[in-house]
């Protein structure tokens, strides 16, 4: 991830995006709490951690979590609650380009 | 067969992300129907009201009427989501998304309740600015709606730009390559370094030129130059060491130095010539470069986007309030001498 903005430790830091790697090693650290949908103002109901951490990857993507991972405005209300201070916005960017280019059949 | 290809689309998911994909649910169409009912039932009320009464103002009961209730829902709109968001206790999946629905369909019935009570008179006095603040707020709010669509679909394409297809960093994939593409043409240039203090070798001529090599190559400035610095020092060590040796010549670290000014003149047979020759592909690889770098500029600014417009909309909702305190005291002004004397 980079880091670009001003004064690191605030909020006016804006964090770019994460390769997959990272992601990967960071859903690997994921203890499944749900701190990360609770403070979502997009998520529905039908969306489960488990579910979601499982199709972030790889795999195919189920319509609820496509119906999310397109919803997901990276916010970053996730990033806050997250009690092992992983990047949830990341993963969801990940899901994003993954959906993207399964759409340009790539 | 049908069973076989709704198989494969299982497996194969939800593809694609949509400039235009829609996503409300149920929790989206009770929003729309609570504010057009909300809506409809204020503006029939409103007609009503016009050809019943002749007092149509916004001090008028009706007025006060829509007043209150078009205050009450901005409180419920900037205090319900507010504080949901804020509690973290008795909270369930998806409870936030249905307070933002709510948020959204207060903050707009909050504005056509208080755009009825103005009953069209517009003056430029507080409850105008306080109404015109309002409808920005709103603006601000529903403009914030579609930068939400929009602005994340732009930073996928952006981060698409700046990742591989296995998802890993184009910037370092790209450095490694050029990284290599130097070291290669280093190996191959480092051939045609000129050996300073050529005098006491056989082979060179009185301006100590080395006649079995090119006319006046000599190692090029930049990155390339920096790897033969290894090679000046070795070579220095060939130098005769006389004391009284006087040359006018410049010294190997002089020339060194002054590397720039120095031109890279190879055999006009040579396939050094030919444009590129010396770092095949390497244009190529700057330009990804380059257009890696553009796309995490741009990533940044949309991410910029979306930081500082839920922040402008918080501002308008603080203006907005501060207006709406303004012209609560300028009413209170003109109502509470009529009430105490009545």
């Amino acid at each position: 991830m980079l880091k670009t903005g001003l004064k690191p430790g605030t909020n006016s830091v804006v964090m770019l995006h994460k390769t997959m790697p990272q992601v990967a090693q960071e859903l690997h650290a994921c203890i499944g709490c749900n701190e990360c949908l609770l403070a979502c103002p997009v998520v529905t109901d039908a969306v489960t951690i488990d579910v979601l951490n499982c199709e972030t990857l790889a795999g195919p993507i189920s319509t609820q979590v496509a119906r999310f991972a397109r919803a997901c405005y990276q916010c970053g209300a996730c990033v806050a609650p997250c009690p092992v201070g992983l990047h949830r916005d990341a993963m969801m960017m990940w899901l994003k380009v993954r959906m993207l280019r399964s759409g340009r059949g790539e | 067969m049908m069973a076989v290809t709704g198989h494969r689309e299982r497996s194969k998911g939800e593809t694609g992300y949509s400039w235009l994909f829609f996503a409300g649910g149920l929790a989206w169409f009770m929003r729309m129907v609570v504010i057009l009912l909300g809506t409809g039932t204020g503006v029939a009320f409103y007609l009503w009201y016009a050809q019943q009464s002749n007092d149509v103002a916004p001090d008028s009961l009706a007025g006060y009427a829509y007043a209150i209730t078009g205050t009450i829902f901005l409180l419920l709109a900037a205090f319900l989501y507010a504080l949901r968001r804020r509690s973290y206790s008795k909270r369930a999946v998806g409870q936030l998304n249905k307070s933002l629905n709510w948020h959204i369909c207060f903050g707009v019935l909050g504005l056509v309740f208080l755009f009825l009570h103005s009953f069209g008179n517009f003056n430029p006095r507080s409850g105008t600015y306080a109404l015109c603040g309002l409808v920005a707020l709103t603006l601000s709010g529903i403009v914030g709606r579609f930068l939400d669509r929009l602005v994340p679909r732009l930073i996928a394409g952006e981060v698409h730009k700046a990742l591989t297809i296995q998802g890993d960093d184009r910037i370092e994939i790209i450095s490694q390559k050029l990284q290599a593409i130097v070291v290669h043409n280093s190996q191959k240039l480092r051939g045609f370094t000129p050996v300073p203090g050529a005098r006491s070798n056989p082979g060179r001529d009185q301006s100590g030129r080395d006649q079995s090599r090119p006319y006046g190559l000599m190692p090029l400035p930049g990155p390339i130059s920096n790897d033969f610095s290894s090679g000046d020092k070795d070579q220095s060590l060939h130098t005769p060491w006389d004391l009284a040796y006087i040359s006018l010549e410049a010294t190997p670290q002089e020339l060194s130095h002054e590397a720039g000014q120095y031109r890279f003149i190879p055999d006009k047979k040579s396939e050094l010539t030919h444009p590129g020759a010396l770092m095949p592909g390497a244009q190529e690889h700057m330009s990804d470069l380059q257009e890696v770098e553009r796309a995490m500029q741009r990533e940044q600014f949309y991410r910029y986007i979306i930081r500082y417009w839920r922040k402008f909309h918080l501002m308008l909702a603080l203006l907005t309030l501060a207006l709406m305190l303004w012209h609560l005291i300028y009413a209170a002004q003109l109502l509470l001498p009529t009430v105490l004397h009545w």
